[in-house]
């Protein structure tokens, strides 16, 4: 049983708003439809790409993904073990929505009314100007918060009957948490680094991320520095900058000498800071009781 | 007086410190243990989650749906939008779907009741969302003008309307009738009674026999029409059934439910044809149409 509800309000604020239902449930003719096959996001629909005036469709991102870590099938065309588990499009897709940024004082995200009224010189439709407005600008920024970003992934690299499978190491969003970059985007903080921008080649598509023991990948050992060294993030830093273990979890087995420095320092900070409190809060109740004597009975 | 200050100030020095010594214990040994704990509660959510993935696979719309606990909140920067997360839901749902704790129908019927007509059953499962089954299938006798009014699925209480507060259709509400008494009194169609009924009847339904069963149904369904109303019966202009002003629906929303396209819609069922009114942005576009007319 399926749950065919639609918010239309939200899908009027989402990438997919000028396609029709049809439009992607393409084998739909009739009310009441026949069994339907499953949404095929590579079908070319009725929207016309405007710099090729062709047909649209998602092709080029499965020619990424087919070639991507995420792959179902090797680089010889043979299947996976447990193919089953790779991720397909909405495995990390829901449906996405807009992200407009209004730049006009940088002071808030949204739309600014100031930039279209600036449309609305040139372009008359309403419809047309929103849609574009919302649709330049999200380009423009991240299209999800980190927060979302990490989300997605956790829900494969998080679940530890799947690290275990296939043998990574690491719950990797659990210890990007653990992380500077991780607590700030607990913070709402946009500006830090997500699973995307250290797992993927700058410029690239995100659907082009490779596997780490590929040379070209920018997670392969050499190139890693050339992430933190993004002229948006670090720029300069040296291969010696990257060079520490991004992804420790606190876990004896897994990172040992990370386990024990951390270990050592929560013992020290706890272990000193901890008494000194207390001892301040004994000396306040003396302060606040100066004259109590606790008499012994004779 | 300067005393008593300073004795206030030592007080207030205090709960500083305490409050140091809760953070300080938080993020240093209360962080190991957490991690244990953390560790050890690991082993036992992959097996609840096998659990429950077995589970799903033989379960109820009720539970994989209406009971869902995973929620997702999506930050556009502008706007949070949170919902429940439906695992391979590609569209967004925007709200919470809450069971209808009110009815006492669905205990036996379940959430979705029209399966006979394939033709029709979506859209009547869809209206089943927000109009009280009683609403279609009692008609009430003498009870003139008819009242109807909203309550919430969650709580049961009767609610001002959230139809301008919600979007289309996600109200968390249910349109009922009302029945007046003869004293001219407000009484619930779904009165607790009935609900009261019902529930021992469930709960005792294995003790009773065939006859005492089929006695209890009938009682129950004493108020139950055998011609419900029908999809022209509220989408006609002439006189429509609820009382959609009265509801709270806007004027413009009115207009579309009474228009002719949506019987005409369910009358021209052989061919393929998408309304406009579910349309994705037509509304939108329409007001705009309207704008730039008076302009």
């Amino acid at each position: 049983m399926k749950l065919l509800y639609v918010n239309e309000e939200i899908f009027n604020i989402s990438i997919h708003q000028k396609v029709k239902c049809e439009g992607c449930h393409a084998d739909i003719k009739k009310i009441p439809h026949d069994p339907v096959n499953k949404v095929d996001c590579l079908i070319e629909c009725h929207i016309i790409e405007p710099s090729s005036e062709q047909k649209f469709s998602h092709k080029d991102v499965d020619t990424y993904v087919k070639k991507s870590v995420h792959a179902s099938v090797d680089k010889y065309g043979m299947p996976k073990k447990y193919q089953e588990d790779m991720p397909t499009c909405k495995n990390c897709h829901d449906e996405p929505l807009y992200r407009p940024l209004s730049f006009f004082k940088q002071v808030r995200p949204g739309i600014s009314d100031t930039a279209l009224g600036r449309c609305r010189v040139c372009h008359k439709k309403e419809e047309f100007i929103l849609r574009f407005y919302n649709h330049v600008t999200t380009r423009l920024h991240r299209t999800r918060n980190p927060i979302n970003i990490a989300e997605v992934c956790a829900r494969c690299h998080d679940d530890p009957l799947l690290v275990e499978r296939h043998g990574l190491s690491t719950r990797a969003v659990f210890s990007y948490r653990e992380t500077f970059h991780g607590k700030a985007a607990g913070y709402f903080n946009e500006k830090v680094p997500d699973c995307l921008d250290c797992h993927v080649n700058t410029g690239e598509s995100v659907h082009q991320m490779m596997n780490h023991t590929d040379p070209v990948s920018i997670t392969y050992k050499e190139n890693r520095y050339k992430a933190c060294a993004n002229v948006e993030c670090h720029p300069g830093a040296s291969p010696q900058f990257a060079s520490y273990k991004v992804h420790a979890e606190f876990n004896l087995e897994q990172s040992p000498v990370q386990y024990y420095f951390t270990l050592f320092f929560i013992i020290l900070t706890g272990g000193t800071l901890l008494p000194l409190m207390v001892i301040i809060f004994l000396d306040l109740i003396r302060r606040l009781f100066p004259d109590a004597v606790i008499r012994r009975r004779r | 007086m300067k005393h008593v200050l300073y004795k206030l100030y030592v007080i207030a020095f205090m709960f500083l410190t305490i409050g140091f010594i809760i953070v300080i214990w938080n993020v240093t040994f209360h962080h190991i243990i957490e991690e244990y704990e953390q560790r050890k509660a690991l082993k036992e959510v992959t097996d609840i989650k096998e659990k429950r993935k077995r589970e799903a696979e033989k379960t109820k719309f009720e539970r994989i749906i209406l009971e869902s606990d995973e929620r997702v909140k999506h930050y556009l920067g502008y706007r949070v939008i949170e919902e429940q997360r439906i695992e391979g839901h590609f569209h967004h749902i925007g709200f919470d779907i809450g069971p209808d704790n009110r009815s006492y129908c669905i205990k036996c019927h379940g959430d979705m009741p029209h399966d006979h007509v394939k033709e029709l059953r979506a859209f009547l499962n869809m209206h089943a969302f927000f109009i009280a089954c009683q609403t279609c299938h009692v008609k009430l006798e003498g009870s003139s003008p008819r009242v109807y009014k909203w309550y919430d699925r969650k709580t049961g209480e009767l609610v001002p309307s959230p139809v301008l507060r919600n979007n289309a259709g996600s109200y968390n509400a249910k349109i009922i009738q009302i029945d007046i008494n003869k004293m001219g009194e407000e009484q619930r169609v779904d009165s607790q009674d009935r609900i009261d009924f019902v529930k021992e009847l469930k709960d005792r339904e294995k003790e009773l026999t065939e006859a005492q069963k089929s006695k209890a149904k009938k009682m129950i369904h004493e108020i139950v029409t055998k011609q419900p109303y029908i999809c022209e019966d509220c989408h006609q202009k002439e006189s429509p059934l609820l009382p959609l002003l009265e509801l709270g629906y806007p004027r413009d929303r009115i207009d579309s439910i009474l228009s002719t396209e949506v019987v005409g819609m369910i009358k021209k069922y052989t061919e393929f044809y998408m309304p406009r009114m579910l349309h994705p942005g037509e509304q939108v576009k329409e007001q705009e149409r309207k704008q730039e007319g008076r302009m």
